[in-house]
């Protein structure tokens, strides 16, 4: 089941910390991402695209779930290599397109 | 304009947000005050520079487009207007206000600067995360919604800041009939957080899982939020009668915890809010009430922001591949220029193709088998100017050198800065206003 089938979501940052938010339809949806989507299995999957590690502080009463990742952005938005600016808007899709089992 | 609460809008949430919102509100005649946020991080970077070469400039340079068509409107219908516009020079920021009321026949506009958050006199007060590599362009710490407060109490028609916290910006107007407990006040800055990114609790940067969002005419005319807040800080978020956009529980909460760490303890000059118990209840169409944020203390510590020169550039740079095989030359090249510029460190340079994996990189989606156009893009930390025109040529030389019809080349170059963070005792900060009256 693909996250982003449940969920919505969306990236911010400060500094050189990512945050990703995810915010689930309805209740079945946030239990199986609160029990599925863990600190580990989060972290696995954005250390493929970058630095940093991951935190996880769920909001049961938002059904949301908050990823931060410290040193994600090494440098700031502004120092980044990526095409452009802000690639991290776009960095929650790491998530929402996650499979889980 | 109840005395029981206050209707608050947002009318920009950047420095470059679009200008007709908040013309929209002032004319709508439901407002009490309009924020507009438009200081980022960085926004204050060529302030600073503008205010060494001339003491009076240093405000946004959109002040002028931003206000000259909302000063007479929101003056006409009672609106307060309350900004940061005045980025690194909000002194001089007041006074230009005052004399754009004048050229608007706008008589009697009374404009409050607040100043006091370029800490850069107290610099060694300044405890910083990380050392000051390089030259301090300047450092300015985020004052609190008590700077604007007498702004307020006096009847200010104009209130411009320079670094608030963005909240501030919005929650100032429900001073004057807040409860005095925590939680009001913590039930109002929240408000600020939830307006202070203008669209994006509207129906802005938002997507349901089946792929829906608002239409292109939406967007193209999204309304801002508005908020009917309460004495205990409880509010209404809402849109404008009319106005396209999406209000509802995950739109706010997506807003709510949107930069936010942890949620039980998000760090304001005007307290530290605990996000957990709050709550969003659909009361209408596009209408949600938010209660619930707690006020956990006041820190005696302000953030400051500073920002460091530093010698150097990234150059970023790309060039196109379209027709049959695009994908392939597009693969090429991009080893091609791998090859001619491994001189550069790893973590000094990045090569992907835009259109397959420069934003995701190894997490991206896997290409369709016939790509119609890809494009190569580079960017690489450049000590000097000579550096980077050294990897710009090597981009263009692909167009003789590389893959058959490369072209389409773009690049630019970033000058470096580094954005540090630091805290300075509140007590050491002094915050005044100074006042202007067009006549």
């Amino acid at each position: 089941m693909r996250v982003g089938s449940i969920a919505v979501g969306r990236s911010g940052d400060k500094g050189s910390t990512l945050d990703l938010t995810l915010v689930a339809l309805d209740d079945d949806g946030y239990r199986i991402l609160e029990s599925q989507l863990t600190e580990e299995v989060a972290q696995e999957a954005i250390s493929r695209v970058m630095p940093g590690t991951l935190t996880r502080y769920p909001v049961p009463g938002l059904r949301a779930l908050k990823f931060v990742i410290e040193d994600a952005l090494p440098g700031g938005v502004y120092a980044t290599l990526h095409a452009g600016l802000h690639w991290q808007k776009a960095a929650i899709w790491v998530l929402l397109d996650l499979e889980l089992n | 304009m109840s005395d029981r609460s206050k209707v608050v809008a947002c009318g920009a949430g950047f420095a470059g947000d679009r200008t007709e919102p908040a013309v929209a509100f002032a004319a709508s005649g439901m407002v009490d005050a309009i924020g507009l946020e438009c200081l980022a991080e960085r926004t204050l970077v060529p302030g600073l520079r503008a205010r060494r070469a001339d003491p009076e400039a240093g405000a946004d340079p959109r002040l002028e487009r931003r206000l000259r068509p909302l000063l007479p409107v929101a003056k006409a219908n009672d609106c307060r207007v309350i900004s940061n516009l005045g980025a690194a020079n909000p002194a001089a920021a007041g006074r230009k206000i005052a004399r754009l009321a004048r050229e608007a026949n706008c008589v009697g506009l009374r404009v409050a600067a607040v100043i006091g958050d370029d800490v850069s006199s107290l610099e060694d007060k300044i405890d910083w995360n990380d050392p000051v590599d390089g030259e301090l362009l300047g450092a300015h710490a985020y004052l609190g919604v008590d700077a604007l407060r007498d702004a307020v109490f006096e009847g200010a028609d104009v209130i411009v800041t320079g670094r608030v916290a963005d909240s501030a910006l919005f929650s100032a107007e429900a001073l004057p009939i807040l409860l005095d407990d925590g939680d009001a006040l913590a039930g109002a800055t929240t408000v600020g957080h939830l307006l202070e990114c203008s669209g994006q609790i509207t129906g802005g940067n938002f997507e349901m899982p089946d792929g829906s969002s608002l239409s292109a005419r939406d967007f193209a005319s999204l309304g801002f939020p508005l908020a009917r807040v309460f004495p205990d800080g409880s509010a209404e978020i809402g849109l404008l009668d009319g106005a396209p956009g999406r209000i509802d529980g995950l739109t706010c909460a997506l807003q709510l915890l949107y930069e936010v760490h942890d949620p039980s303890r998000y760090i304001t000059p005007d307290g530290t809010l605990d996000f957990t118990g709050v709550q969003f209840e659909e009361i209408g169409l596009n209408r949600v009430r938010v209660t619930g944020a707690k006020f956990r203390g006041r820190p005696s510590r302000l953030k400051v922001s500073g920002f460091v020169d530093q010698p150097g550039f990234i150059a970023d740079i790309e060039i196109g591949y379209a027709g049959t095989h695009a994908l392939q030359r597009g693969r090429i090249a991009a080893d091609a220029l791998r090859m001619r510029l491994d001189d550069f460190p790893s973590g000094a340079i990045r090569v992907d193709l835009v259109g397959i994996d420069s934003t995701l990189g190894s997490a991206s989606l896997p290409p369709a088998n016939r790509m119609p156009e890809v494009r190569v893009h580079v960017s690489a930390k450049c000590e000097d100017t000579t550096a980077a025109q050294v990897v710009e040529d090597e981009v263009y030389a692909l167009t003789l050198s590389g893959p058959a019809g490369g072209g389409s080349v773009r690049s630019e170059r970033r000058p470096s800065l580094a954005v540090i963070d630091g805290f300075i005792d509140r007590d050491l900060v002094r915050h005044e206003i100074v006042w202007e009256t067009s006549s």
